[in-house]
C-alpha cells in the first residue's frame, strides 16, 4: 500500500520509547509527569500547572519474567509489560502514577507496583461500572479527591479555574486529532491506519502542548495530499488496548486499510471534545463514564455494538477486526456475543486474540488475508 | 479398600445406621421433589435438565464426608450434608414450580431482598458449584459449550460452566436476572451472554472498589433501592419491608449461632471442621440466608459442635490446622477428609466462610439496605478478590491468628486472575511471617487441567517436605 506522505521521524521515535523525547524535554524545563494506565483516568486533571499526564506504554519489552513472578502469567500482557519495565527502571523519571480500578488486571498492577516499588506518588480511582447520575456524582468525588491529593503532593492548585483552562487546552489537542481522523473518512484517505496510529500513540504519551504544533503541521500537509487508492478493503479496528502500530502495519501489508480505531487508545470515542463551562469535576466524570467502549461498563453492550456499527457506516468500512488481548476477561467473554451481533448487522468480523507486544506476524497476516478474501476483496 | 484414598474408619453399627438414615432422607427428599412437581415435570425434566441425574446421586457425597470420620463428628457431617442437599432441593422446587417468580442472581447479590419481595432467589452459579462436588467432571461439558461459543479457555471455569448451562438450554428459565460487577471480570461479563441467550431483563448492581467506608455503603445501598424499584417493574415481586425485617432478623440470629461456632473453633482440638462449616455457610448464609432453616442449621451446628467437643474434638489427635484460601477445591472435596485421616489436619476456615458478619440494623428500610450492602461488600470473595490486596492478606492473616492455623493452603485456581496476580506477594508475605504456604495448582471445576490425584500429590509433597508430617498418623483407621 503506497503512503502519500512520510511522517516526521519524531513520531516514530516517540512510539518506540516508554518515556519519549517530549517528556524528557518537559522534565528538563522543570515540569512534572504523571503516568496513567487507563482511558478512565481523565488526562485534563493531570495537565495542571507544571504537571502533565502521559498514557503509559511498554514498547520494546522483551519477555516479562520478573512481572510473571508476581502477577503470574495469566494476567494480561499489557499490565505485565508495564510492571516489567517499571522494575527495570524504565519509568523512574515519572513523578507519579494514577490508576483506575477499571479491571482486575489494572487493580492488581497497582497493588504489585505499590508493593514492589512504591512510586513517589500513586493513586487509584474507583471508577463505577455504570453511568447513572449517582455514578457520575461518585466519580466526580473521586476526581476531586485525586485533585486534592495532587495539590497537596505537588503544591499546585488543581481546582476549578485551573481545570477549566486545562480542559480548554486539551480540547485544542483533541480538535487537531479529530481533524486528522476525519481525513480517514475520505474514499482515498491521505493517511494510512499505521501512520494515524503512530501519531495517535505518540501524542497520547506526550505533553499535549509540545505535541500539538507537530500535529498541526501534519494536518496542514495532509489537507491536499493525494489519497491511498490501492487498498483492498477498509477496516475498523476494534477491541482492547492496542498501542503498537506494528499490528496495523501487518493488517495493511496485505491490503486492509484501517480507517478507524475503536480501541482504548484509538480515535473513537477518545477524541470527542470535552464539555467546557460548569463544574469541571462533574464534566470529566460524566465524560469518563459515558465512554462505554470498554466492556467493564455494565449494561452497555448494545451501546458498544452500536458504536462499532456506526463507525463502520461513518468510515465506509467493509469489515471489523475485533482484537482482544489474551487473558482480558471483559473483552474475552464479551467478544463472542459481540461477533454474533455484528454479523447479525451484516458486518464481516475477524476476531483476533493477541499479546500486547507484536508477535506471530506471519500468522496474523495470513488470517487478515483470508478475512479479506472471505469478503470477496 | 479405599474411596478417594480415604480409608473407612472403624465405626459402630449405630453410627453407620445414622449415616444411612441421612442418605435415605436425602434420596427421598430429591425424589420427593419430582413427585411434588407432578408427572409432567417427571416426564420432561430428565431430558430438559440432565444435570438432575447428577443431583439424584448427591447422596454419594456422604462417602466423601463420613467415611473417614467417627462418632459425633461423623454424625454432624452426615446431618450437615443432608441439610445442604435438602435446601438445594427446596430452592429448585421453587424455581421449577414457579418460574414467574424466579429471579436468577449472581452469587454476590443479597438474596434477602428477593425473599422479602416474595420472589424465588435462584443463584446461577449454584449448579456449577454443587455439580463438581458430586461428580468431579460434571462441569466439563458446560465449560466446553462456553469455549465452543468463543469464550477463551483462560476465563474462570465457574462462569464458563454457568454460561455453558445457559448455552445448552439447561438453565431453568427465570423471570429476570439480578447481578453485579462481582466477583471478577469474567463473572461480571458472563451475564452479558446469559442475558442475551435467556432473553430476560437484567439489572446490574455496581459495587465500589474501595468498599470499606460509609460512602461506599451508601452508594451501594442506593443501588439496592434502585434494584428493588426495577424488580417491582419487571417481576411480580413487591417489597414488603416488614418481611425484610423478619428476613434480616433471621439472618442476624443465624449469624449469632455461627459466631458461637467460630468461638468454639479456636479450641484445640477443634469441635468441627470441613464441609459442615464451608458448605453450610455457602448454602445457608450465601445462597439462602434469612430463613428459619438457616437459623436452625447454625443452631444445630452449634449443638453438634458442643457434642463433639464433649467427645474430645472432631479429631481428638488433631495435629495441624489448615486455613484454606480461595474457594474450596470443587473437583476434589475429599481433600479435606483425606488430610484429616492422613495427617490429622483439620481445615477450619476458608475464604468463602470467613467474612465479616456485620449484624443488620432492622430499624428502617435504610438501615437494612445499608447493612445488607455492607454484608455483600464484606462478603465472600468480594472483599478479597475485587478489593485491594490489603483486604486479601489482612483477613487471611487475621484468621490464621484467630484460629491458630499452622499453615495456609491456597487453592490456586488457574482461572482466578485476581488471586493469581497476588502469588508473588503471597509467597513473600507468608515467608516474612513464617507461615507455611501451599499453593495448589489446579482448576476449580475442570479435572482435565489438573486431576484430583495430582492435587492430592501436591498436598502430600507439601506435608511431607515442608511440614515434615511423615507417615500417615491415623493407624487405627488405616488398619480398618
Amino acid at each position: 500500500m503506497k503512503q502519500p506522505i512520510v511522517l516526521d521521524r519524531v513520531f516514530e521515535e516517540m512510539v518506540e520509547s516508554p518515556v519519549n523525547v517530549m517528556v524528557d524535554r518537559a522534565l528538563e524545563s522543570g515540569r512534572k509527569v504523571i503516568g496513567y494506565t487507563c482511558t478512565y483516568v481523565p488526562e485534563p486533571l493531570l495537565n495542571v500547572g507544571p504537571l502533565f499526564g502521559v498514557r503509559l506504554r511498554a514498547p520494546g519489552v522483551r519477555g516479562t519474567p520478573m512481572a510473571d513472578t508476581y502477577l503470574s502469567n495469566v494476567i494480561c500482557s499489557y499490565t505485565r509489560s508495564l510492571l516489567e519495565l517499571a522494575l527495570e527502571g524504565a519509568f523512574d523519571t515519572l513523578n507519579g502514577w494514577v490508576f483506575a480500578a477499571s479491571c482486575d488486571h489494572m487493580r492488581r498492577l497497582y497493588d504489585n507496583l505499590d508493593y514492589l516499588q512504591p512510586p513517589e506518588f500513586i493513586h487509584i480511582l474507583d471508577v463505577p461500572h455504570k453511568k447513572t447520575p449517582a455514578a457520575v456524582a461518585w466519580m466526580a468525588e473521586e476526581l476531586s479527591m485525586l485533585a486534592a491529593k495532587l495539590s497537596e503532593r505537588f503544591e499546585v492548585s488543581v481546582d476549578g479555574e485551573g481545570l477549566r483552562d486545562s480542559i480548554a487546552r486539551y480540547n485544542q489537542y483533541l480538535a487537531v486529532m479529530r481533524e486528522l481522523a476525519e481525513l480517514r473518512k475520505r474514499d482515498q484517505p491521505p493517511i494510512s491506519g499505521t501512520q494515524f496510529m503512530t501519531v495517535m500513540t505518540a501524542a497520547s504519551s506526550a505533553p499535549k502542548d509540545l505535541v500539538v504544533p507537530g500535529l498541526q503541521k501534519l494536518l496542514a500537509a495532509l489537507q491536499d495530499a493525494p489519497g491511498i487508492d490501492d487498498y483492498r478493503a477498509r477496516l475498523v479496528l476494534a477491541g482492547s488496548q492496542c498501542d503498537d502500530p506494528g499490528y496495523t502495519k501487518v493488517i495493511e501489508s496485505v491490503g486492509g486499510l484501517v480507517v478507524a480505531d475503536r480501541t482504548c487508545i484509538g480515535s473513537i470515542p477518545g477524541l470527542a471534545a470535552v464539555e467546557e463551562g460548569g463544574d469541571p469535576f462533574e464534566i470529566l466524570a460524566r465524560r469518563s463514564l459515558t465512554n462505554i467502549s470498554c466492556p467493564r461498563m455494565m449494561e452497555e453492550f448494545d451501546g458498544r455494538v452500536a458504536e462499532i456499527v456506526e463507525a463502520v457506516r461513518d468510515y465506509k468500512a467493509d469489515g471489523v477486526v475485533l482484537q482482544t488481548m489474551k487473558f482480558c476477561d471483559t473483552w474475552g467473554v464479551e467478544a463472542s456475543p459481540m461477533v454474533t451481533e455484528l454479523r447479525k448487522a451484516g458486518i464481516p468480523v475477524l476476531r483476533l486474540e493477541r499479546e500486547y507486544a507484536l508477535s506471530s506476524e506471519g500468522q496474523l497476516s495470513t488470517r487478515v488475508q483470508a478475512f479479506l478474501e472471505s469478503m470477496g476483496k | 479398600m479405599s474411596v478417594f484414598d480415604i480409608t473407612s474408619a472403624s465405626v459402630s453399627l449405630p453410627e453407620r445406621f445414622s449415616t444411612y438414615r441421612q442418605r435415605i432422607k436425602t434420596f427421598t427428599n430429591i425424589s420427593g421433589m419430582g413427585l411434588r412437581l407432578g408427572t409432567r415435570f417427571m416426564m420432561e425434566a430428565p431430558r430438559k435438565y440432565p444435570w438432575l441425574k447428577t443431583l439424584l446421586t448427591a447422596d454419594t457425597l456422604f462417602d466423601m464426608s463420613t467415611r473417614a470420620r467417627r462418632g459425633p463428628y461423623r454424625q454432624a457431617s452426615a446431618w450437615a450434608l443432608s441439610e445442604v442437599i435438602a435446601s438445594i432441593t427446596d430452592m429448585l422446587e421453587g424455581v421449577f414450580g414457579n418460574p414467574e417468580k424466579t429471579v436468577m442472581h449472581e452469587d454476590l447479590v443479597p438474596p434477602e431482598i428477593l425473599t422479602a419481595m416474595g420472589l424465588n432467589p435462584w443463584m446461577a452459579e449454584l449448579l456449577g458449584i454443587m455439580g463438581p462436588l458430586i461428580r468431579s467432571d460434571f462441569a466439563e461439558e458446560y465449560i466446553d459449550a462456553a469455549e465452543n461459543e468463543g469464550t477463551p479457555p483462560d476465563v474462570c471455569s465457574l462462569p464458563k460452566a454457568t454460561m455453558g448451562l445457559v448455552l445448552k438450554g439447561q438453565m431453568p428459565h427465570p423471570k429476570a436476572i439480578l447481578t453485579s460487577n462481582m466477583p471478577c471480570d469474567g463473572g461480571m461479563s458472563s451475564y452479558t451472554l446469559m442475558e442475551k441467550r435467556l432473553n430476560v431483563p437484567c439489572f446490574r448492581l455496581d459495587v465500589p472498589y474501595n468498599f470499606y467506608d460509609d460512602r461506599s455503603a451508601e452508594y451501594f445501598a442506593k443501588e439496592l433501592f434502585r434494584a428493588v424499584d426495577w424488580l417491582e417493574e419487571h417481576t411480580p415481586g413487591r417489597m414488603d419491608w416488614d418481611r425484610l425485617r423478619e428476613v434480616c432478623t433471621l439472618r442476624n440470629r443465624a449469624t449469632e449461632f455461627q459466631m458461637e461456632v467460630w468461638d468454639l473453633l479456636r479450641e484445640k482440638p477443634a469441635p468441627m471442621a470441613g464441609e459442615p462449616l464451608y458448605l453450610g455457610h455457602m448454602i445457608f448464609q450465601v445462597a439462602m440466608p434469612g430463613r428459619e432453616k438457616s437459623v436452625r442449621y447454625f443452631e444445630t451446628l452449634l449443638a453438634h459442635a458442643k457434642k463433639i467437643r464433649a467427645a474430645g474434638g472432631a479429631l481428638p489427635d488433631e495435629r495441624y490446622r489448615i486455613a484454606l484460601w480461595n474457594p474450596p477445591t470443587l473437583i476434589y472435596p475429599e481433600l479435606f477428609a483425606w488430610a484429616e485421616q492422613r495427617y490429622n489436619a483439620v481445615m477450619l476456615m476458608d475464604m468463602i466462610s470467613y467474612n465479616r458478619h456485620p449484624y443488620i440494623d432492622t430499624k428502617s428500610p435504610e438501615t437494612m439496605m445499608r447493612d445488607l450492602a455492607r454484608i455483600i461488600m464484606a462478603g465472600p470473595m468480594a472483599r478479597h478478590t475485587r478489593g485491594p490486596q490489603e483486604n486479601f492478606f489482612s483477613d487471611l492473616f487475621e484468621l490464621c491468628e484467630r484460629f491458630s492455623m499452622d499453615m495456609i493452603w491456597m487453592a490456586g485456581h488457574i482461572g482466578c486472575k485476581n488471586t493469581m496476580a497476588l502469588s508473588g506477594m503471597f509467597r513473600e508475605k507468608c515467608r516474612e511471617r513464617g507461615v507455611p504456604l501451599l499453593i495448589i495448582n489446579y482448576d476449580l471445576s475442570d479435572t482435565r487441567v489438573v486431576s484430583p490425584a495430582e492435587v492430592r500429590k501436591q498436598a502430600e509433597a507439601f506435608m511431607e517436605t515442608v511440614m515434615k508430617a511423615g507417615a500417615p498418623v491415623d493407624s487405627e483407621a488405616k488398619a480398618s
